[in-house]
């Protein structure tokens, strides 16, 4: 790998050179919007990529008492806060258990579970839609929080099974056998030594699938109407400007950056997470 | 609930008057403060929330078509753009207008407003506001060009030739959207023709009146604009916002457009990003005519009041739509948003005259005004049109009449998809 | 990782009596189904029963503003669907998007991948942070931040880059079949290729360090070592993050809703079922072009893994 030889002056200035590439790689599109965010409606056709004078008044627009998309951008904040959080969760619990029982029992069936999880995970979104939306408005789940939490579901557990598996697999089950020697009945070993161990993987998954869950676009559009479930994404090409024919540019992308936010502290808290939970859940040979 | 919470300020306290919920197309918050206005006016006989809509007119149409094919009850009120009125009338969508708000509704309001507003013969939603687009220019360029549109109409060629022969452009929507067939249906009823022959008939009995010559001088202006980049290079993704800016901009020179964009420039005066010597120049008319010496039939839109069919408060929905749509009401809306009246009486407000200094260019467009066509299928003839007449550039006016009119007849029909 | 080492502690257990074996097998069983078995409920529950109702309404012709007129036609929407130009060409642009994002994807993050294998500890932190940006912005973020950067209106790119040929201030970007899907497959690019970088890590993470030491003492060259060492050990793991993205991105949807909605040609597939039974309410025709989207996805697979003979099972550890 190289980490602990020294680097030359030749490397080192590589390696500066890759470094500030991949950086301005990955984040000029975010600074790209955050530089227009700042920008008044008059500046938006000025040609150049920073504001003349900076404002906060998209800022306002979106977050202000008074602004005019403050109501549809903080319900779609919180609408799309919690059915992430309510599908995660659910997501979470229904993979841990399939996840152990996958990786640590023997029982027919196991391959057919992960079999379906890969046909759901590369099952196209859109073909699901028509269908559900013609289902949720005949029992009353459109426009609803319940109406996304189950549809998520098939976008958050087929890789918050494989993952956890992955991660199961890795735990050292000597514990678990020791446990079962004391005495303790198999739910009582899985309580009692592998959940803590687990916990890790656990969360990492989790992490994983509200970033796919908070991600979606397709049932937020098609399967919402109202303020009652609109999540944060639908809700962006929603916006308005002033007038109904003024381009909302400004307050979209104060509110792009706004939720980008989220996203960037926790890939700064947990990026060796987010980076050992996606290569496990992916390829072990 | 905490965020709805500290939006609405203090909730009305639990008890037994009926909720209306309001439908809206996103606006400056005038129709917020007329549901508040009505509310308090209404003494308890009902409470009106209002719940915003999407901005694009299509998907307007969307959420509510699939609200109320859902039989939603939460639907009272609706804000509800004319061209898709008579899909969700003809649905049953819609519940019928009593006879007394009828007469009440429709006293003075402009004809194209009362067209707009119906389907088949009958008043199906109630009056609003109504839209229409002018002739902005500048009238530096206008005097260069030798037109005076304020005191004579003028043509479409002459607005064309005044760009070509001065090198600047005009603003035009050629945006692959709504406001595309805004124009398409303004040029084509502007020289005496219609999009569509047979509104009323069935999908697959649907005449189109594209093949005619009014079609195909519409075609040629169109083409003409394309061809020759008068509307810049913008023009394929030219929507109303974008036509303002470049307006704005020193290329500008004629450009058709809502009333909104006078609030709007006066805003940028006031940010400092425009000057007022800018503003002084701008002129205001008739739209162009297609034909010379045969007045225009400028775009109508603008808003209406529906009641859901499927709302447990059918009376006093309609009391609330009468309430908003009271005159002074419609005076107010049109100061705070830029939004006109369908009503004709109420632009004799003195505020209105004041803060508006064309309103009654605004009031003139509105007699001439001409709906877009009114059929349940105005969906697929909308999108139909858009699909074959975009990019402004490809329209040939010997071909392109007839490719859509070929086009929208089978996606009627179910033969093609869109 | 693989059944020896899950078997382990079971051989290691102390050996019962064959009764007890069968019955402790089936306590088992039972167990595993009890705790897989939501899981497994559930995921069916959305997709399969879903798909099933989209094939029974690509029956009929079915219309939500105008329900009286529903009727059963059989295989007519199909028949409609696969006459007709449109769903051909977006079928193309569909499959063109797919090729195009996934070999400039191979190429990126797979470089991006060497990157992050081969950093010094410092770095490494850094280098990942800027990586997983873009995998955890919202797509429709990513969608408006190029649209706005390449709008000929409020973009800056024909300004900055107007030394490219073929870039001037009157290059509308939005306005060509051409130039609209460039900038939708960059978005596609720039938010989707840290997923297959990591994917690719971890494969990298499985060529066995020695066998490139050797090769680099026998004096290989760092293309030779590629090619005869690190690549053909990572096969599975390339072909894994291929089939993953281009299923991935066959589905696009978000990034072209927000740039074009489908003008210029840029029509695609999921964009042409919404569009038909989201947006004009066409239930049947809507849900016939929902399942020839689902038999598309299947074809690819199919061409994976009888063709390729990507081992989708074997590459994620499942023997």
């Amino acid at each position: 790998m190289g980490a602990a030889t020294a680097l030359t002056g030749k490397q080192k200035v590589a390696w500066a050179a890759i470094t500030v590439a991949v950086l301005v790689w990955a984040l000029f599109p975010v600074i790209s919007i955050m530089a227009t965010s700042f920008k008044l409606p008059s500046d938006l056709n000025s040609g150049s990529f920073l504001p003349t004078t900076w404002t906060w008044s998209n800022y306002e627009q979106i977050l202000g008492p008074d602004g005019s998309a403050q109501e549809l951008f903080l319900s779609s904040l919180r609408n799309s806060i919690g059915i992430s959080l309510i599908a995660t969760a659910v997501s979470s619990v229904l993979a841990t258990l399939a996840a152990y029982a996958i990786a640590r029992l023997e029982f027919p069936g196991r391959k057919l579970i992960l079999t379906t999880a890969l046909g759901v995970s590369i099952f196209p979104v859109i073909s699901i839609v028509t269908p559900l939306f013609n289902l949720w408005r005949s029992i009353g789940l459109y426009d609803t929080w319940a109406g996304l939490v189950i549809p998520y579901l098939s976008l958050t557990l087929p890789i918050s099974i494989w993952t956890l598996t992955a991660f199961f697999r890795q735990i050292p089950w000597e514990l678990e056998q020791a446990a079962q020697v004391d005495g303790a009945t198999t739910w009582q070993a899985f309580r009692k030594a592998i959940i803590p161990l687990a916990a890790p993987g656990v969360f990492t998954t989790a992490l994983i699938a509200f970033f796919i869950a908070w991600n979606d676009f397709v049932y937020g559009i098609s399967l919402t109407s109202t303020e009652a479930a609109r999540p944060v994404p639908a809700a962006l090409a929603f916006f308005s400007g002033a007038s109904q024919f003024e381009d909302p540019t400004g307050a979209i992308s104060a509110a792009a950056v706004v939720v980008t936010i989220p996203v960037v502290v926790l890939v700064l808290l947990f990026q060796r997470q987010i980076v050992s939970g996606l290569t496990q859940g992916a390829v072990k040979g | 609930m905490l965020a709805l919470g500290v939006g609405l300020g203090a909730c009305a306290p639990a008890d037994d008057t009926p909720v209306l919920t309001w439908y809206t197309n996103p606006d400056a918050g005038g129709q917020a403060a007329l549901a508040q206005q009505c509310t308090d006016a209404a003494g308890g006989a009902y409470r009106i929330e209002v719940s915003v809509l999407p901005r694009e007119a299509s998907a307007q149409r969307e959420q509510l078509a699939r609200r109320l094919a859902a039989a939603d009850s939460s639907i009272d009120l609706m804000s509800l753009d004319p061209p898709f009125i008579p899909e969700l009338a003809n649905a049953g969508f819609l519940a019928p207008v009593p006879d007394d708000v009828a007469e009440q509704v429709s006293e003075g309001v402009a004809a194209g407003a009362l067209q707009g507003a119906s389907w088949g013969d009958e008043l199906v939603t109630v009056p609003f506001w109504a839209n229409t687009q002018l002739l902005w220019y500048k009238k530096s360029v206008a005097e260069t060009a030798g037109l005076d549109p304020a005191t004579t109409p003028v043509t479409w060629d002459q607005v064309m030739d005044a760009a070509r022969d001065q090198d600047l452009t005009l603003g035009v929507q050629g945006i692959k959207a709504e406001a595309y067939t805004v124009w398409i249906n303004a040029l084509i009823e502007s020289a005496g023709g219609h999009v569509v022959e047979t509104p009323e008939a069935p999908a697959d009995e649907v005449e189109l009146g594209l093949e005619s010559d009014a079609g195909r001088e519409a075609a040629r202006i169109i083409s003409e604009i394309g061809q020759d980049r008068l509307g810049g290079a913008g023009l394929p993704t030219q929507d109303e916002n974008a036509s303002l800016s470049q307006f704005q901009g020193d290329s500008g020179s004629f450009m058709v457009n809502w009333p909104f964009v006078w609030p709007a420039m006066q805003a940028a005066v006031e940010d400092g990003t425009l000057d007022q010597a800018f503003l002084d120049d701008v002129g205001w008319a008739v739209y162009p005519q297609v034909v010379e010496g045969t007045d225009a039939a400028p775009p109508y839109g603008g808003i209406n009041l529906g009641v859901g069919a499927y709302s447990e408060h059918v009376d006093e929905a309609y009391q609330a739509a009468a309430c908003i749509v009271a005159p002074e009401n419609q005076a107010a809306y049109f100061v705070s948003d830029g939004n006109p009246p369908a009503s004709t009486v109420a632009y004799d407000d003195p505020e209105v005259q004041d803060t508006f200094p064309m309103a009654d260019v605004i009031r003139q467009s509105l007699e001439q005004a001409a709906p877009r066509p009114q059929t349940p299928y105005y969906n697929e003839v909308s999108q139909g049109l858009q699909e074959t007449w975009h990019p402004p550039v490809s329209v040939d006016p010997d071909s392109t009449p007839q490719e859509s009119t070929d086009f929208i007849t089978a996606v009627l029909r179910g033969e093609r998809l869109l | 990782m693989s059944t020896d080492v899950r078997s382990r502690p079971r051989t290691a257990a102390p050996a019962p009596g064959k009764a007890r074996k069968s019955d402790r097998a089936r306590a088992e069983a039972r167990l595993g189904w009890l705790l897989a078995g939501p899981a497994f409920v559930v995921m069916l529950a959305v997709t399969a029963y879903p798909i099933a109702q989209a094939v029974y309404e690509s029956l009929f012709r079915f219309r939500l503003t105008a329900p009286d007129d529903r009727a059963f036609v059989g295989l007519g929407n199909y028949g409609v669907i696969l006459t007709d130009p449109v769903f051909w060409w977006s079928l193309l642009v569909t499959t063109v998007i797919m090729v195009i994002t996934v070999a400039i994807e191979l190429v990126l993050g797979f470089a991006l991948a060497l990157v992050m294998h081969r950093a010094v500890l410092r770095l490494r932190g850094l280098l990942r942070t800027a990586i997983l940006v873009p995998y955890g912005i919202i797509t429709v973020v990513s969608a408006f931040a190029w649209f706005y950067a390449f709008n000929i209106d409020s973009g800056y790119v024909n300004s900055w880059f107007d030394w490219v040929p073929g870039i001037s201030s009157d290059l509308n970007w939005f306005a060509g079949t051409g130039t609209s899907l460039f900038v939708i497959i960059a978005s596609e690019v720039w938010k989707t290729t840290p997923f297959i970088s990591l994917l690719l890590l971890a494969g990298l993470a499985q060529v066995p360090g020695d066998l490139e030491e050797a090769a680099q003492v026998d004096g290989a060259t760092w293309w030779q070592r590629m090619k005869r060492v690190v690549l053909p050990n990572m096969k599975a793991a390339i072909m894994v993050a291929v089939l993953f993205r281009a299923l991935d991105a066959f589905r696009v949807f978000d990034n072209v809703f927000i740039m074009t909605n489908g003008a210029n040609g840029t029509t695609v597939l999921s964009l042409l079922a919404y569009r038909t039974s989201i947006g004009r309410l066409e239930i049947g025709l809507g849900s016939a072009i929902s399942v020839l989207l689902f038999v598309c996805v299947l074809i690819i697979c199919f061409i994976a893994i009888k063709i390729f003979k990507v081992d989708l099972a074997g590459a994620r550890g499942e023997k």
